[in-house]
């Protein structure tokens, strides 16, 4: 029990320490040679509790607890890019541990960049993007700040016309642009909304002050605080992104063997992988960037959470509860 | 610190008034109108976190402002230590309700915000749920293990365990929460992020709280009540453990990762 005692606080130690170094440390730290070492040790000291301590077998609550740690070790480990290499080896298995993939709309692609190394290894299948797309939190805001510090919050609606008060007059949106350019038109600049590949979303706004003089206004949202020295009002117009979307088909020799629109927390699960959306491109929106991850030793984590709830619930919670029935019911 | 002059800026003080109120009146005898005070400070605590349900249009628990707010409807789990547990500590609770409030009062900015895509999703409500209700546990089971460093046994004839008892029994509740929280959060974690533990500074010191009363789970199985002292302090240190999860990791720049949003 000493030796558990110890164990439990030299990894609790050892958390807090990796929660000072940051994601990426922690994670090459908790994976090195002497941590491997302690993650054997406390498996190896589980397994052996089961043999020492009776109590664990007996108690079903215990035997479920310390046997979903015993999983959820067994398949962190084996889910490890050790894992992995230890798998090629004995098994000849031979799978990507974890990478990304950058694909254009309308074309496919089986490389992945392996995380952590230079390297690219090729899927035994194709991943085809269909379309790429964003979606905004509805309705988006233009919003409006006067030279004395007042505030006004409008809703984006082309060519309706808000009053801002008396001595503040009217603002209307004329035109949303998803790429707005300037181009030359008889000598003279012209907007243009550029249907070529890019994005440079934009809002031209007219500004009827209360004497009926009127000005035009542009607000980008790529260049936010943009505005002019005698510009009335400091406007601003942010979208806030509510999903991003890829549409995937999966490719094997010639035929689509699975299609899915894989969203964050909604990833797709094809052959022994779980494609992620990661990035995308984010001047253009013409290629997604997905996450590959291998779900070898998965479901061994998941069978180890399972149980360790379970047994938690069942030794703290339920037994009690059931004990307090019965003594109730005689 | 700011003054929020707003409804639910309103809502918080006023909640936050009648916990401290209710805290009095009990501390002078008069227990019964303090409850009383007190039930009717969680009614407004509930009416404080439906207006900014219904505000935000989704389940407040996104920031430290709701979150915090969330944690002030703590009457339940007073009652439930009552009547289930046999532990008492009303007055406790009255204040560490008043206590957790005043952030949300004074403290966090609460512009609404829209939900980023990675919270989008079935697990954000029960992960950040079960969690705050370990937690509501686990500062009432710190409170037990104080009466017990400090000596301060309930009255005879109020039917209640000891500090040390009490300390243990609460644990017992909170506990299986916590570690649900974390394995829900581990599961998220895979569905939005791609792994199931990704090293980041809240996951790890959450994995920190968990292995502190887990600790306190062996050392109380080693000893007993034989050394009641320190197993209160194993308690206390799970609870500064769960403190810094909660609010140092998200307010400090030290530690900056993937549960930076929840600020």
């Amino acid at each position: 029990m000493w030796l558990a005692l110890l164990l439990i606080i030299v990894l609790t130690v050892l958390s807090i320490y990796g929660a000072f170094i940051g994601a990426e440390r922690a994670q090459r730290f908790f994976n090195q040679p002497p941590l491997v070492v302690y993650w054997t040790a406390l498996a190896i000291l589980l397994i052996v509790g089961f043999a020492a301590f009776r109590r664990l077998v007996r108690v079903p609550g215990l035997l479920l607890i310390h046997a979903g740690c015993v999983l959820i070790l067994a398949g962190g480990m084996w889910s490890s890019q050790a894992g992995h290499n230890l798998q090629k080896k004995l098994l000849g298995i031979d799978k990507i541990r974890s990478g990304r993939m950058a694909i254009y709309e309308g074309s496919s692609d089986n490389q992945v960049a392996l995380d952590g190394t230079r390297e690219q290894k090729e899927l035994p299948f194709s991943l085809k993007l269909k379309d790429f797309r964003i979606e905004y939190y509805q309705p988006v805001y233009l919003r409006i700040m006067s030279r004395q510090g007042r505030q006004w919050k409008i809703p984006v609606e082309v060519d309706k016309e808000f009053p801002l008060g008396d001595e503040a007059g009217t603002i209307k949106i004329i035109k949303a642009y998803e790429n707005f350019k300037i181009g030359t038109q008889e000598g003279k600049s012209v907007p243009f909304d550029d249907p070529s590949p890019g994005s440079n979303p934009t809002l031209e706004v007219q500004i009827t002050e209360p004497s009926g003089q009127t000005s035009t206004q542009y607000v980008f949202e790529r260049f936010p605080g943009h505005s002019h020295g005698q510009d009335k009002f400091l406007l601003s117009y942010h979208r806030v992104i509510s999903d991003y979307i890829s549409e995937l088909q999966i490719i094997e020799g010639d035929k689509v063997v699975a299609e899915k629109d894989i969203e964050v927390n909604h990833p797709l699960h094809f052959g022994g992988y779980h494609f992620y959306q990661s990035s995308y491109d984010d001047k253009a929106g013409q290629y997604t960037v997905l996450q590959v991850v291998s779900d070898t030793g998965l479901y061994v984590v998941y069978a180890g959470y399972w149980m360790l709830c379970l047994g938690v619930i069942w030794h703290m919670w339920l037994r009690h509860i059931f004990s307090r029935f019965r003594a109730k019911s005689t | 610190m700011e003054i929020k002059y707003t409804i639910q800026g309103l809502l918080v003080y006023t909640t936050i008034a009648a916990y401290l109120l209710a805290f009095v009146t009990t501390i002078l005898r008069r227990p019964k109108v303090g409850h009383i005070i007190y039930l009717l400070g969680f009614a407004i605590a509930v009416c404080s976190f439906g207006y900014r349900w219904y505000h935000v249009r989704h389940v407040p628990l996104q920031n430290l402002f709701e979150v915090f707010l969330c944690l002030g409807m703590i009457y339940p789990v007073s009652l439930f230590c009552r009547k289930a547990l046999r532990v008492g500590g009303y007055p406790a609770d009255m204040l560490i309700g008043a206590i957790v409030l005043f952030p949300a009062g004074f403290v966090f900015n609460a512009e609404p915000q829209h939900l980023p895509p990675a919270l989008q999703s079935w697990l954000f409500t029960p992960h950040v749920a079960v969690y705050m209700l370990s937690y509501i546990f686990m500062a009432k089971a710190t409170f037990q293990a104080i009466c017990q460093l400090a000596g301060r046994n309930p009255k005879p004839g109020e039917n209640l365990l000891l500090p040390e008892e009490a300390t243990y029994r609460i644990i017992c509740v909170g506990f299986p929460l916590l570690t649900l929280g974390l394995i829900l959060g581990s599961y998220w974690g895979k569905l939005a992020w791609g792994d199931y533990w990704g090293w980041d500074p809240k996951e790890l010191w959450s994995l920190a709280s968990w292995l502190v009363f887990l600790g306190y789970f062996h050392f109380r199985y080693m000893f007993g009540k034989k050394h009641p002292r320190i197993n209160s302090l194993w308690a206390i240190t799970g609870m500064a453990a769960i403190i810094i999860t909660l609010l140092w990791v998200n307010l400090s720049r030290i530690f900056s990762g993937l549960h930076s949003y929840a600020t």
